[in-house]
This record gives C-alpha cells, structure tokens and sequence, in this order.
C-alpha cells in the first residue's frame, strides 16, 4: 500500500469514528434541532416586538386641528394614501380636532400630553390652513409627521387642481427574467452571509474534538498508528460530515418551504441572480461553504488541540470567533464592488476569501478566479493542518506535562 | 527491509526536554521472535524509549529500525502499541473499540469485529462484547484495549508497562497471551519495573536507568552479575559463630545469609561442624533478578552521584 493511500485510510478511519460518535447520539438530535428552538425564540420575539408596535400604533393618533373643510380634504387623501399600504406599514389613524384658539399652542399642548384625547398618545398634528400646512411632532414621531406633510401637500394638490376623481393605479406584478444589479447585490451579500452565518454556527464544534482525545488519554494510541496530520484532518472531514447532513437537511426542508411562502418572497427569492447561473453559483456555493469550513476548523482544531479544559477551548476560540466576524464584515464590504481594491484583498487572504469568493460568483460570470481560488484555499487547510499537528506534536506530546505552545508563549525562562 | 535480522534496532537514541537528557544514546536490538524486557526504575526513560522507536516523539540524535523500515510509520500496519495511559472512547462499545484499533492498523472494519468477537471469547469478556467501555471495569476495559493492539495480528507487538492496574488472575492472563502472541511468531517488546514477570517471560532484557543502557542480555546472564547466595542454618547459635562465617554474612531468620566464597564452601563447612555447630539447614541459591536490577540500578544511580567528601585525618 502506498504512504498516500495509507495516509487516506486513517484519515477516513478517523472521520468515521467522529462522524458515527457524533451522529449517533440523542444530543446530535438536539443539535439538529437546534435552529427549530432559534426559530422558535425568533418567532415568539417577533411576534412579541410586532404586537409591541402594533399596540403603541393602536394608541397614537395623528391630530387634524383645521377647519372642517381641509379635515375633509386630508381625510380623503388619507383614504387614498392608506389603501395603498400594507396594514402592518399603516400610520396612526386620523382624528380630526376643532380649533378653539391658537392653534400651534394647541398642538404642543397636545403633544405634551396635556388635553390627551381619550387616552390616546399624539404622535403628531397638522394645523394651520392647507394652504400653509405646520405640522408639530414629538421627538420619535417623524414618520407620523412626514405622513401627515405628505396629506396636506396631496389635498392642496387636488384642491388646487379642482378634479378630485382621481384615476386609481393599478399594482401590476411581473418576474423578470433578466438578472437585475440589485438582485446581484443582493445575491453576493445573501452568499457572504449564508457562508458566514453556516461557518459561524458548525464549525465552532470542531474545537473540543482534540480534547476528548487528550481525556481519554486516547491519543497516544492514534499518536502511534496514525500520522498526526491524518488524525487532524480525519477529525475535521469527521465533523464537515456532521455539518454537511446539518445543512442538507435543512436545506432541503427550506427549498420545499419555499413552495409555501408568499407570492411576492417567492418572486423576490428569484430575482437573486447571479452572475455566474444559478446552477454554477450553487456549487461554488457549496463549494466555499467547504473551504470556510475547513479553513476556520482547522484553526479552531488547532486552536483546541492546545487547550486541555473547556475554559481554556472557550478562551482561545473566542479570539477565533472575533476574527471571523471581522472577515464577514471586511468581505460584505467588499461584495457590493468585487473588482474595487478591498474586495481583491478579502478574495486573497485565506481566512476571508471563501465569503469574498462568493460575493463575486454572485457578481460577475467569470469562472475560472474560483478554481483558483478553490485550490488557494485548500492549501491554507493544508498549512493550518500543518502547523496544528506540529504545535500539538510538540506542545502536547513530547510530556504528559508539557505546556502548549501558547502558554509557552508567556514563560518566563526554562522550558518543560 | 522486512529480512533485517532485528525486529528493533536504537542506535544512541538521545531525547532532551528542555535542559535535560531523558534518554541519553540508548541502544537495543531486538531479535526477531523474541520476548524483550525493557527494566527500569520510574522515571529512567522507558516510556519515552518506546515513544521514540514507535515514532510518536522524533529522537534528537540517534537512529531505529522496525522491521527493517527506517521510519517508524512505515511499519506502522505490521505494529501493535499498549501505551502506559491507557485510553479507550468511553462511548464505544467493545468490539467496536477493538475493530477500530485494528483499522488503524490497516484492518478492515468487517475482519476486526470478528477477531474482536473471537478474542473476547477467548478472554472471558464474550458477554462484555457490546457493553460500552464506559460501563466495564478498569481491568476489562485495559484487556480489551490489549486485544485492540494485536487484533491486526502485528509482527511487532510493544507493550508499556502492560501488567500495571491488572489483578493477579489478569496478569496470568496477560503473560499466556504474551507466549502466545510469541508462538505465533510475534516480536514483544515490554516495558515493566515488576521483575516477576520478566524473569518469567523475557529471552532478553535490558535495565535502563537515568536515561542509559546499564545492562543488555539473557535473565540468566543479569542473574550472573551476582555471585550465588548461601543460607546456613547451625543447630545451635552463639557469639563465637560469627567469627566463623565470612564477612559479609549476615542474620536471616533462625540462620544466616552471605556470598558463596570464590574457594567454595566445603572448607568452611569443615571448620563449623568442627567447632560443634553443625548443618541443621543448608541452600544455595542463585540471585533472582529482582536482586541483579536492584544491584545494577543501585549501581547507576551512585555513578550518577558525586562521591561524598572524604575526612582528612587530622
């Protein structure tokens, strides 16, 4: 048998062992579900931040302090306005209100609560003639305001115009065919984002695999079979596994939901168009995913490989975490413009060119940067590999009692 | 590579943690079939002699061999390794524990979950086959990771310390699968402090101490490094006797214990019946090999000591 050959059989003995001890366990159905308790909190936070809204939207009210032929003029601009708005995006309705004296300090005195109508907070009021519309608000209240501006304009307008039959629109919908520049953008961050948001949350789990190992004291047996390059990338392939059945599943309960979503988030999904087609962008897609993935994990494995308590995996992974953040933003930055200055030195270094990678499938049709790119990055896996199993050999290894490299790091004189 | 005529060779192995040599230029060589003892006291270095010729730590200077390979990982398929720290996955079950060792080794998964059944049967742990690590005891858990090491039926089987934490019942198991493992024509090579069992087992030893060769050879030749002891017992026992006996003698019980003199010893037990002691008791014994290792580690350790300063008369 050839070393090479050898080398994959171990790895692959290794991944199988990680693979099947993690899959076959009732904490992996925790984790599969996992996103289903997230939903969950999402949805009962949205729903709760929406009744929020809409309960303090209930309260308000917009004041009309005009005489009763403009409240008329603005009350029919309103109906013309409001139709056209979805129910959750409506203003606070009108009230109309009679001028008994002057009007601006009427309003304040309503916007300070004084002479609140009926218990109903005032988000704004319009008052003055429509010919010289004023409209007071409180601070927080400038959508409200802006409402009521744009009614007194409209029922000049109508006034002035003397036609009040006005031709109704017709909403008329169309899916275009054609890739649109903003559903580029739009499909370049969605990529760096997917990426980003599927890394961030799977490959955190490759850490602590090196620490069951050094715990069970089971690493001196893989120490003397296995290579311990083989052993790294076995634990990572083992893991990408996990997360690969992850995404697969949800991926393929997503892309049946989407038969069920609305007609207008349906039509909006397609017009995400990318410039290299959809099938193509798929692939490469799946293909960063893997990259990034193996990218941070192997540098979390490192990472972790060092650490031999769960403190000390929490302390080093954060740092890990942080400069992933700082990748995401630096290559959303970069997605918008993929041939500006910062998006070529995202899709360059290795830790942030899977995420700026995508963002130029999704911007420009060229194919042949990304099987560049592709190899770029597995030869960084192969490098954090590298200098991981090195670290680990020598930090780890050479005494049961020898300090890892990074603490190492911070001795003062004499070595283990 | 596989006809070199040693199943191990170290030639000058030296290991440094720091400032310090933890193996200093060890060699060994290991004849092919053989059972070879590696002895020493804790901390002399055999651990990280077997690590160094197993390829787990990298020597700083000197060479090995395994079965002919150059590097260590090139007989890796044809070698099985019980470490000192025991480790198993706690989650796994026994078999699958022994068959993933295997794998490791170039095993298919299919033939190692056969043996791995056939060897716990042949162990007494039939019924403990699917039970998970975690649940058998620390004796059971330690025999099945010993079969996980030569499930692969290995050319070269390295065993450190294997009879440490094993109750006397699985220490004779131990040692019959240590012979066996042999007849089948394996190479051992164990690592032990316990001298029991290596006079029992081993066809060659050798001591380590302070991270050096101290002695190289057959049970019967370390044995040889001290002459035979003997143990009389007079019929009767008083001040004058003393003087009788030589030097080193000394009280042993209801007799007396001292080297066999270079003369022999019929002249000496001429001169006792003479003076009316007589020979209630009389045994000549050779040293067992507990007594040559203390007497070579013994030995090392006051080379390695600086000589006390010596009184000047006045």
């Amino acid at each position: 048998m050839t070393p090479f050959r050898r080398h994959l059989r171990q790895t692959l003995t290794i991944a199988r062992r990680d693979f099947t001890a993690t899959v076959f366990t009732p904490i992996f159905l925790l984790f599969l579900f996992a996103p289903v308790i997230m939903l969950s909190f999402s949805l009962i936070g949205g729903l709760g931040a929406a009744n929020a809204t809409r309960g303090t939207a209930a309260k308000q009210r917009l004041v009309l302090l005009l005489p009763v032929d403009d409240v008329r003029a603005v009350m029919a601009a309103d109906a013309r306005q409001r139709s056209l708005r979805d129910d959750d995006r409506a203003p606070p309705r009108l009230i109309p209100h009679p001028v008994t004296g002057d009007a601006a300090q009427e309003a304040r005195a309503m916007l300070e609560g004084r002479g609140a109508i009926g218990g109903l907070s005032v988000a704004a009021v319009l008052h003055g003639p429509l010919d010289r519309p004023v409209v007071t608000y409180a601070a927080g209240d400038r959508d409200g305001a802006r409402y009521l501006a744009g009614l007194a304009r409209d029922a000049a307008l109508v006034r002035r115009a003397g036609a009040p039959a006005l031709a109704e629109p017709v909403l008329e919908r169309i899916v275009t065919a054609a890739p649109s520049a903003g559903g580029r953008d739009a499909s370049a961050f969605g990529a760096v984002f997917g990426i980003f948001f599927l890394t961030l949350f799977l490959s955190g789990q490759v850490v602590g695999t090196m620490a069951e190992e050094r715990n069970n004291k089971v690493i001196e047996v893989l120490a003397a079979a296995v290579p311990l390059e083989s052993v790294f990338l076995g634990k990572l392939l083992g893991m990408f596994g996990v997360a690969v059945l992850f995404v697969a599943f949800w991926g393929t309960l997503v892309s049946q939901a989407g038969a069920f979503l609305p007609g207008d988030i349906g039509a909006g999904l397609r017009q995400l168009s990318p410039a290299v087609g959809a099938g193509p962008f798929a692939l490469l897609f799946a293909a960063y995913f893997a990259t990034a993935y193996l990218l941070l994990g192997s540098i979390f494995l490192g990472v972790g490989a060092q650490a031999s308590t769960m403190r000390e995996i929490q302390m080093l992974s954060l740092p890990v975490t942080i400069v992933q953040v700082a990748m995401f933003a630096l290559a959303s930055a970069g997605a918008s413009d993929p041939d500006g200055w910062l998006a070529i030195a995202t899709q360059l270094f290795p830790l942030s060119s899977p995420y700026a990678m995508a963002g130029r499938a999704a911007a420009l049709p060229a194919l042949w940067p990304h099987a560049l790119a592709l190899l770029w990055q597995l030869v960084w896996v192969a490098i954090f590999i590298t200098v991981g199993a090195r670290l680990f050999r020598r930090g780890v290894l050479q005494s049961g009692s020898a300090r890892p490299a990074w603490r190492r790091l911070f001795a003062r004189g004499g070595t283990q | 590579m596989s006809s070199h005529p040693s199943a191990v060779v170290a030639d000058g192995l030296v290991k440094r943690f720091g400032d310090r040599r933890v193996v200093d230029g060890v060699d060994l060589v290991v004849p092919r079939g053989a059972i070879y003892g590696v002895l020493g006291p804790n901390g002399a270095g055999k651990t990280t002699t077997l690590r160094m010729l197993l390829g787990i730590i990298e020597p700083d200077e000197g060479e090995r061999i395994l079965l002919g390979a150059r590097h260590p990982r090139d007989a890796g398929d044809r070698v099985g390794y019980l470490p000192e720290e025991r480790g198993l996955y706690p989650a796994m079950k026994a078999r699958e524990a022994i068959a993933f060792m295997g794998a490791l080794r170039g095993l298919d998964w299919a033939t190692g979950r056969a043996r791995a059944a056939e060897m716990l049967e042949a162990a007494g742990l039939g019924h403990a086959a699917d039970e998970k690590i975690r649940k058998l005891s620390k004796g059971m858990a330690q025999l099945v990771q010993l079969l996980g090491s030569v499930v692969h039926r290995p050319d070269l089987i390295v065993l450190d310390e294997p009879f440490s934490g094993l109750d006397p019942v699985n220490q004779e198991r131990l040692e019959a699968l240590i012979l066996a493992e042999r007849d089948r024509g394996a190479t051992i090579l164990f690592s032990t402090h316990v001298m029991a069992h290596a006079q029992r087992l081993c066809d060659r030893l050798a001591v380590i101490a302070g991270g050096r060769r101290r002695f190289e050879g057959t049970v019967d030749e370390a044995r040889g490094l001290l002459p035979p002891q003997v143990r009389y017992v007079p019929h009767h026992a008083d001040t004058a006797l003393a003087g009788l006996l030589p030097a080193d003698a000394a009280r042993d019980g209801d007799g007396w214990r001292f080297q066999l003199p270079a003369e022999g010893i019929e002249g000496l037990l001429t001169r006792l019946i003479a003076a009316g002691y007589g020979i209630a008791g009389l045994a000549i014994e050779r040293p067992g090999l507990h007594e040559a290792f203390v007497r070579i580690v013994g030995e090392a350790a006051a080379a390695a000591t600086p000589a006390p300063a010596t009184e000047r008369a006045a």
